[in-house]
């Protein structure tokens, strides 16, 4: 029995802790793109930079002298407006073509390109690693859990809520959900389609550069940050199931839940393999995903 | 060089023969054009005894096979695949493996490389095809990431290092052999290839095969109610366009000596389709073009900035909203104008 709780408190519960802090991290990721995917059908291959690019702000603002907590405002802030203008100028111009899965995906392909070589250009090859905010530890029960890990927990509960409300609670949020549900109806209602369309891409840019702010103190800041865990972001939105915001969440829980605690077992080489295998049987056998019945709402 | 070639070949060709479909014949003067120039290319080189242009251009020819494979996909049957550079990588992996420890000589590690390949592509076509739209997209991508990560993590195949030393290999012709180690030489077997695999799948792409996959690319459900079974047709294509890429892969140790994981990388993967955009999508030189544009524009923009990548991205960005069907597109268009008024009297 104590040799179960010891095995437990020493190994089980740290890398499960551990996992939820990088499932966590992945749902504030794959929440952005569950936006701009769910609602605008375009699948961003620059989410993982737009992520990146929101870290790098954020040590840029850091350099200005601003703290943490004004960072954490003004980075998205920041963002919003590049977002916009992306939609604007490039995503609504191949979004009437016919091809428009295949156009806009290789527009978000040739801007992830372009960005993280701008990264490198700007900011230099090298690791950067911003201060942690909130220092020390607490305890819990002889385990130990970084204080900001649980501030991360807080932070990423308030950022999916929040979201949520705005899309399923709101009058924007029923604007939105408008547009991208019949373009033309809501256009002759009076929605302005072209300005909601790139006014979602430009909230879901923000979101994502909200989650570099936030998991930049823990993962560090350098160019290729986004391209490494924006399969993983797009795994948790497939098993979710697509515009299934709480469907998401779980399955980011969940995968890297089944991430931390296989890496018990197998080397953690294999986990990346036996994650995205769950996605593809999810293809495969549920294509609408595996949480779709969680509700849209 | 290729530059002054793009704007002469569709205007010259359509001229020729105005009453005939301007594409095709557009396309096979182009071919030509390339042809002519390759060999000019060739020549000049050997004359100036400068190995580094040489290697250069049978680099870009060795990746205009996987060029073309992603054109047999997104330009023939409608699959855009995000993730070529699997079977690119594994085919460059195989390659040299059996180059290096098994000495099996050129023939015999292009063939066993083929037979290893083609049942990773049926594996990984029956699950990619069997999800639709973005996420045949989107399995292509991930599996080829995952796949990079685990060769990544092979130390029996180098690690993040790579492969170094695999030998100089011959390749016997019957009566001749070719030796690889000269540029010159290796630079002509490999033009000879990328020539023998154009007018192959030209050819295959005219049968009812390709013919099929056209009908898919444009309308599935209606092949799907004449009786066809899409299905079938899509990880042919699929099977096919991995062999193909995994055939340019195992030429690539032999032209240098060493593999890397970025050989099979999402950059490659993504070059992959840079070239096919660039070129022109659908028609099989273009990415042959497309190939050669892009380590053109990497090489002449690396002379002044490590950072090529911002120009080549925003260059792609461009094509993509401006350019739909690439530079042969261009061509094509220039060729009906000029052949318009010729028509008419």
């Amino acid at each position: 029995m104590s040799q179960a709780l010891e095995y437990f408190q020493f190994v089980l519960a740290p890398q499960m802790l551990n996992g939820l802090t990088i499932g966590v991290a992945v749902v504030l990721v794959a929440i952005g793109l569950s936006v701009i995917f769910g609602l605008l059908d375009v699948v961003n291959m620059a989410h993982g930079e737009f992520y990146a690019l929101g870290a790098y702000i954020s040590t840029a603002l850091y350099a200005l002298g601003v703290d943490f907590w004004f960072a954490l405002l003004l980075a998205p802030l920041i963002m919003l407006p590049i977002g916009y203008a992306i939609e604007r100028g490039l995503i609504q111009r191949v979004y009437q073509h016919e091809q428009r899965h295949i156009l806009t995906l290789l527009l978000t392909v040739g801007l992830s390109i372009v960005l993280q070589d701008a990264f490198d250009l700007v900011f230099g090859p090298n690791t950067l690693r911003p201060d942690n905010p909130i220092p020390g530890v607490t305890e819990f029960f002889g385990i130990y859990i970084p204080n900001y890990r649980l501030f991360l927990l807080g932070a990423g509960a308030v950022v999916v809520t929040g979201t949520w409300l705005v899309i399923f609670r709101t009058r924007l949020g029923a604007m939105i959900r408008a547009a991208a549900f019949d373009r033309d109806m809501s256009a002759s209602l009076g929605v302005p389609v072209l300005r909601v369309y790139a006014g979602t891409f430009a909230f879901g840019v923000a979101l994502a550069g909200l989650a570099g702010v936030l998991l930049a103190p823990i993962y560090s800041v350098f160019p290729t940050m986004g391209h490494d865990f924006v399969l993983l972001a797009f795994t948790a939105v497939i098993v979710g199931g697509i515009g299934s915001f709480q469907g998401a969440v779980i399955a980011g829980l969940l995968l890297t839940q089944i991430q931390a605690i296989s890496s018990l077992f197998i080397s953690p080489h294999w986990t990346e393999p036996l994650v995205f295998g769950i996605m593809v049987a999810v293809l495969v056998v549920r294509p609408q995903g595996l949480f779709a019945w969680v509700g849209r709402g | 060089m290729s530059d002054s070639v793009e704007s002469r070949p569709g205007a010259a060709a359509g001229r020729k023969r105005p009453g005939g479909p301007f594409r095709h014949v557009g396309a096979r003067g182009v071919a030509g054009i390339f042809l002519v120039a390759a060999l000019v290319f060739a020549a000049v080189g050997a004359a100036a005894g400068n190995v580094f242009y040489l290697r250069l251009g049978t680099e870009a020819l060795i990746l205009s096979g996987l060029a073309m494979s992603v054109d047999l996909l997104l330009g023939y049957t409608g699959l855009l695949s995000l993730g070529q550079a699997m079977f690119f990588g594994l085919g460059a992996y195989a390659s040299a493996v059996l180059l290096r420890d098994y000495h099996t000589g050129f023939w015999g590690a292009l063939v066993l490389t083929e037979l290893l390949v083609v049942p990773v592509a049926v594996v990984a076509g029956a699950i990619a095809i069997r999800a639709r739209g973005v996420y045949f997209i989107l399995i292509t991508f991930g599996l080829a990431q995952v796949i990079g990560k685990v060769i990544y993590n092979t130390r029996w195949l180098g690690g993040s290092d790579g492969m170094v030393g695999i030998p100089v290999v011959h390749a016997p012709f019957g009566i001749f052999r070719l030796d690889l180690g000269n540029p010159v030489s290796f630079f002509l077997l490999v033009l000879a290839i990328v020539a023998v695999l154009y007018v192959a799948l030209g050819y295959l792409m005219n049968t009812p095969f390709g013919r099929t996959l056209g009908a898919i690319r444009s309308n599935e459900s209606r092949v799907r109610y004449l009786g066809f079974d899409p299905w079938r047709y899509k990880l042919a294509a699929y099977v096919l366009a991995g062999m193909l890429a995994a055939f340019s892969g195992a030429l690539y140790p032999m032209l240098r000596g060493f593999v890397s994981p970025e050989l099979m990388s999402f950059s490659m993967s993504a070059d992959a389709v840079i070239m096919v955009i660039l070129g022109g999508v659908g028609t099989l030189i273009g990415p042959i073009y497309g190939s050669v544009i892009l380590i053109g524009l990497k090489t002449l923009i690396s002379g002044w900035t490590e950072h090529h990548q911002i120009a080549i991205g925003i260059i792609f960005m461009l094509a993509v909203i401006f350019m739909p069907r690439g530079l042969i597109g261009l061509v094509a268009r220039r060729a009906s104008r000029v052949v318009r008024p010729e028509a008419d009297q």
